[in-house]
């Protein structure tokens, strides 16, 4: 990183998620085509922006992470996770009680499907922590922006 | 066959003198052909092991049954071993058949002998081993053992220590997100932790989808005034991400800074238009 970022810790989660988040940002900045955007144009960059952001977080955190991992391997091939998760979508079973949440739970974290319920609840620690550093992030920068 | 048998167990269980008949015994077996050699009646008993030998043993039993007390009656047996030839020939056939039926006993407890001190010693280890509370899965008594983990509440095979660990893990993380979540660490029981801990991720990825939509209206906005922004300003190094980090800093010293330029028009061009645009859709 460079001298004049020394004030923050240059390797904490969230200098590396903002700063490759903001490199993200001025990729995507620059294949925006030049006509006045269509809503359809405006939904695709909000989801360009949205993966954008969980991607650099999953790589902000690096492949140490059972969740991180899987938002990686899930943008990689999404095209093929999207057609899973459509095979996989009539085989929910409804389940009762704990059970059913915990479901949720493993629904909501990604890569949560294949974890025993310790290591769902230890990422889902770590997966809360990120969301808040990314939400923090964001908003700054959307104030920025607005203001 | 049985009762003697469960004589024997209880008596060297109980009896303290049974030390020196477990030691004297093994000699008389051994040096049983020769004094049954010398004592032609007893051998034939001893070698005959009929029923008709012991159906007049239990008879002879059932008339001293008061001899039946365990010790003193193999107390008595030894007696007879040293002074067998004196007893069998005074006295009638009720010694006989009460040393044939010791016999009998004798031989069935050279095994009982080797197993009951085997089980003693197992006792003595388990003891030890439940006092260590070691995991190990000894063979210990099973009385013994569902005795004690009865009265501990606690089970020790392995796969129940496994079971205790992993909930104790699964607690604990518990108790991490319990911090990590806001407000939830006044919700008691685990389905309501999880229901808030479902609802906090759930509104941060919605926070996340909003922001990112009010990013995206924010760049398409400003876009078509910054068509040709230079790329130079691109690098890594022009990002001052600490203003965004923190937030606190004043936004002036960020724009005054080292901020990309496509930042400044957005802020300068399209501020008005941004905020109404973002203000209105949710």
């Amino acid at each position: 990183m460079t001298p004049h970022l020394s004030s923050t810790n240059p390797s904490s989660i969230k200098t590396r998620f903002a700063y490759k988040f903001l490199r993200a940002l001025k990729r995507l900045n620059r294949h925006r085509p030049t006509s006045p955007p269509s809503p359809n144009d405006i939904f695709r960059g909000f989801r360009m922006i949205k993966m954008a952001s969980y991607a650099s977080m999953a790589s902000a955190v690096g492949s140490r992470r059972g969740w991180s991992r899987a938002v990686l391997r899930k943008i990689r091939c999404r095209a093929l996770e999207i057609r899973r998760r459509r095979k996989c979508g009539g085989m929910i079973r409804r389940r009762s009680g704990e059970r059913n949440k915990v479901d949720k739970l493993r629904n909501l974290v990604p890569g949560g499907e294949a974890m025993d319920l310790c290591s769902l609840l230890d990422e889902t620690a770590h997966y809360i922590g990120c969301l808040t550093t990314q939400v923090q992030v964001m908003r700054n920068i959307v104030d920025l922006c607005s203001t | 066959m049985d009762p003697p048998i469960i004589n024997e167990a209880s008596f060297s269980a109980a009896n303290p003198s049974s030390y020196s008949l477990t030691e004297i015994w093994p000699f008389p077996i051994n040096g049983e052909p020769g004094i049954g050699g010398g004592l032609g009646l007893r051998m034939s008993s001893l070698s005959g092991f009929g029923e008709a030998a012991m159906n007049r043993d239990l008879s002879v039993d059932e008339s001293t049954v008061t001899e039946q007390s365990g010790g003193g009656r193999k107390r008595r047996y030894a007696n007879s071993e040293d002074e067998s030839s004196r007893l069998v020939s005074t006295s009638s056939g009720n010694d006989l058949n009460n040393s044939s039926g010791k016999r009998m006993k004798l031989s069935q407890s050279r095994d009982e002998n080797g197993g009951s001190r085997s089980e003693a010693e197992a006792n003595s280890e388990s003891g030890n081993k439940l006092a260590e509370k070691s995991t190990k899965s000894s063979e210990p008594p099973k009385q013994d053992y569902i005795h004690v983990r009865a009265r501990r509440g606690q089970a020790t095979d392995s796969h129940s220590l496994a079971e205790r660990a992993r909930r104790e893990k699964i607690s604990e993380r518990m108790k991490i997100l319990q911090d990590l979540v806001p407000g939830c660490n006044k919700v008691i029981g685990k389905a309501l932790v999880l229901d808030e801990i479902i609802n906090y991720i759930q509104s941060l990825q919605c926070q996340v989808e909003f922001l990112s939509m009010k990013l995206e209206v924010v760049n398409s906005r400003v876009n078509p005034h910054i068509e040709g922004f230079p790329s130079k300003d691109l690098g890594p190094t022009t990002f001052d991400t600490s203003g965004m980090i923190f937030g606190l800093q004043p936004t002036r010293e960020y724009v005054q800074g080292s901020q990309p330029e496509w930042l400044q028009m957005q802020v300068h061009n399209s501020f008005d238009r941004a905020k109404h645009d973002l203000t209105t859709p949710h």
